[in-house]
């Protein structure tokens, strides 16, 4: 059954945040996540009708078009940098609570030494919760595969946190 | 699904901690999502799903297919049965295998000669003026032991009188059945005549006749005689004068050689010739049971054409599918490694971010 134009509304008032903070672990930067986010349910509106509910959840659906959106954003960004040779200066300035209000320095320093590819597993499995399978499917991997990279990502976050803690 | 589950206990308070501190969307987005709109109205003609047409397409064609071969066979099954249609075209190829299944004989008796007789006159016949080699081989159903008693004689005695011999014959009627076999070289010349008046001894079960040109054979075989002849004479010539000792024992061995060639030329081209005169035909005569001679119903025909279509149908799927096959296999191979490499790459970007 094809979803109504009413339901569209629906979804992108229940799933913003999780979309949103899918987005601030993915690219590390509010002010991206923001924009990304934007672009996310714009492009999730012009979809809207190609969404089909029995192939997955619309959160799921959200999430993979959040991905899309971001890897699109850093090609761009790659791309901007190599033409203008600026890859090593263009470090973006350290944010306060990038990856959320009120986590410990330790936790948001260790989160912001983490890879994307590491961040979002850790989004997708820890923040929304979503099981192996659907967080696989975001990524375009296995279920297996997911809980292995979760558990990379996890081990490397305490690491972090531990060696932040200890300095 | 609960939290525990999901993360491992070592790593539950760290996962607590970021479920707690999650990052919320602020009201400017909210209210910039917000103003986005409705989507707009479905467009249902334009809303193709590649998933759920290629299925679609696939039985729409197979319905096509069926339905094809059903109004085919339709059409076809009701015109007039094919093997009547059948009985009166014989190939007209040097060599060629007719089969049969004739039961005209004991529906319409009074139409038998003429069919074969018919199909006889457009079959093959020895060209005149060139030498060819004629073989035929005929299997005739004959009604009952007595038919196949007068038949075999009737042969015999026709091959005589049209000039020709009797080369093997075979004769057994054990129980009610019973069967002939006849080997007969009959003159070229008449071996038509011979044919046709076999084939309507009964029922024509198979005929198979081959053609085979000699005059290329005769003619080279005549070319060569006739250069040996030459040089015969030339050696003749020169022992008659005066030679060495050795050189007369040469010409002579020379000569007796020749004469030994020109001689098994000469029989090779006897033989030639004889081929080309008289025709190798070879008669089986049987007795048995004809088979159910039910004509086939319009229902009948009607299934059997809308198989054979189907049957066509299939060989060029299968045409198409081995045409095509490499072709869809590299495609999809490229494909899938496409997928596989901007998966890596993808991967890789954001490792570095």
């Amino acid at each position: 059954m094809k979803p109504g134009a009413q339901d569209f509304a629906e979804v992108a008032k229940r799933h913003l945040d999780d979309v949103h903070a899918f987005l601030v672990y993915l690219t590390g930067d509010r002010n991206v996540a923001e924009e990304l986010t934007a672009e996310t349910f714009a492009r999730a509106l012009e979809r809207w009708r190609r969404y089909d509910p029995r192939r997955g959840s619309a959160r799921t659906w959200l999430c993979q078009l959040a991905r899309s959106t971001a890897l699109d954003h850093f090609r761009a960004e790659d791309r901007r940098r190599r033409r203008e040779g600026r890859y090593a200066l263009d470090v973006p300035e350290a944010q306060e609570a990038v990856f959320g209000e009120g986590l410990s320095p330790a936790l948001e320093q260790a989160l912001s030494r983490l890879s994307a590819a590491e961040r979002e597993v850790l989004a997708l499995r820890v923040l929304l919760e979503l099981d192996g399978e659907s967080a696989g499917r975001v990524l375009g991997i296995s279920a297996t595969a997911c809980s292995t990279r979760l558990s990379r990502a996890l081990q490397k976050l305490e690491r972090e946190v531990s060696a932040g803690v200890a300095a | 699904m609960s939290r525990l589950e999901l993360v491992d206990d070592r790593f539950g308070k760290l996962a607590e901690e970021l479920r707690a501190a999650r990052p919320a969307a602020p009201e400017a987005l909210r209210e910039r999502v917000r103003s986005l709109g409705t989507p707009a109205p479905r467009r249902v003609q334009l809303d193709f799903n590649f998933r759920r047409l290629v299925p679609a397409v696939g039985l729409a064609a197979l319905a096509a297919a069926v339905g094809a071969a059903g109004v085919l066979g339709i059409v076809h099954g009701s015109t007039a049965p094919r093997r009547a249609a059948v009985g009166h075209s014989v190939p007209t190829t040097a060599a060629h295998r007719g089969l049969e299944r004739s039961t005209e004989k004991s529906r319409a008796p009074a139409q038998v000669a003429v069919p074969f007789s018919a199909r006889l006159s457009s079959g093959p016949r020895p060209a005149s003026g060139r030498l060819q080699q004629y073989d035929a081989a005929l299997r005739v159903r004959v009604r009952d032991q007595e038919e196949l008693s007068r038949r075999t004689q009737d042969a015999l005695r026709l091959t005589r009188r049209l000039g020709g011999y009797v080369v093997s014959a075979r004769y057994a009627t054990p129980g009610r059945r019973g069967d002939s076999e006849l080997a007969l070289r009959i003159p070229i010349d008449h071996v038509q005549t011979a044919i046709a008046r076999f084939s309507a001894y009964g029922s024509l079960l198979s005929q198979q006749i081959v053609l085979k040109d000699l005059q290329r054979r005769a003619d080279d075989l005549a070319a060569r005689i006739g250069r040996l002849d030459v040089e015969i004479a030339s050696i003749e010539q020169r022992l008659a004068g005066s030679l060495a000792t050795e050189q007369r024992a040469a010409l002579q061995q020379r000569l007796q050689r020749d004469r030994t060639r020109v001689a098994s030329l000469r029989r090779a081209r006897s033989s030639t010739l004889r081929r080309a005169q008289l025709a190798r035909v070879s008669l089986t005569m049987v007795v048995g049971q004809k088979p159910a001679a039910v004509p086939a119903g319009r229902f009948r025909r009607t299934i059997d054409d809308a198989g054979s279509v189907l049957l066509r149908e299939l060989e060029l799927l299968l045409y198409a599918l081995v045409v095509a096959g490499p072709l869809l296999a590299i495609g999809a191979a490229g494909m899938l490694a496409g997928r596989s490499v901007r998966r890596r790459s993808d991967r890789r970007l954001l490792e570095r971010s």
